[in-house]
């Protein structure tokens, strides 16, 4: 989506008499790293793998846990710090399967989904967020 | 240029990858059969940018993760995908 991810709609279309327990994550655009302040992420994604991967993934959580609703939403373009880029939740019958379900979702999410982001620095700056590779650190 | 059939394809590139090379898209010509190992040995001599990402991109055709040995073929969707960072 390239707009504000609509939070109460997903918890509207989670809730369900059949799900005892509702896990929700969101993921949000952190001011401060340390020491360095960012302003924005912004988002590119290869779309339409991006939107298959996805499918690929609840598809295996619905597989793996007894899901009754399911929402995997992520924001592209800008998303100002503080705003939500990312929208996990999980609905199951008992709290536990809901947490973990969760949280496969979004971990899988971030090794597996062709969405990148690029941060712009309170300095000026503009990075590719490249954790653990080494060619990033020598630009 | 070898006399060997020649495959044609087309490869997307994203995020730091289309920055660097300016390009979205790239044609490719590869010696028949073309597969993922030799597509990207070939990139990396040709590009620089590329070599340095070729211990670590990952190769998707339509729209899906696919090992190396792959056979690729002219009308697939290819695309280089380097380490994610959505979330």
């Amino acid at each position: 989506m390239h707009e504000p991810l609509p939070v109460a709609e997903a918890v509207s279309f989670l809730q369900t008499p059949e799900a005892g327990g509702l896990a929700l994550f969101l993921g949000t655009t952190r001011r401060w790293t340390d020491d360095r302040e960012t302003l924005s992420l912004f988002y590119e994604a290869y779309e339409p793998m991006a939107l298959a991967e996805m499918g690929r993934l609840s598809d295996e959580a619905l597989r793996r846990w007894p899901v009754r609703r399911l929402c995997l939403w992520h924001r592209l373009d800008d998303v100002p710090a503080g705003e939500i880029s990312v929208l996990v939740g999980v609905a199951t019958p008992h709290r536990a399967e809901a947490f973990e379900a969760c949280r496969f979702l979004i971990d899988t999410l971030k090794r597996q989904v062709p969405i990148w982001k690029r941060e712009t620095l309170s300095d000026g700056q503009n990075v590719w967020v490249e954790e653990g590779i080494p060619e990033s650190k020598s630009r | 240029m070898s006399d060997a059939p020649q495959v044609r394809l087309r490869v997307l590139l994203f995020s730091t990858l289309r920055e660097r090379l300016g390009s979205s898209e790239l044609e490719v010509f590869v010696p028949a059969p073309a597969t993922g190992s030799r597509l990207l040995d070939q990139l990396a001599a040709q590009y620089p940018a590329i070599a340095a990402y070729r211990p670590v991109v990952r190769l998707a055709v339509n729209q899906e993760y696919v090992p190396e040995s792959v056979e690729l073929h002219e009308n697939d969707e290819i695309a280089l995908i380097t380490p994610v960072s959505g979330g």
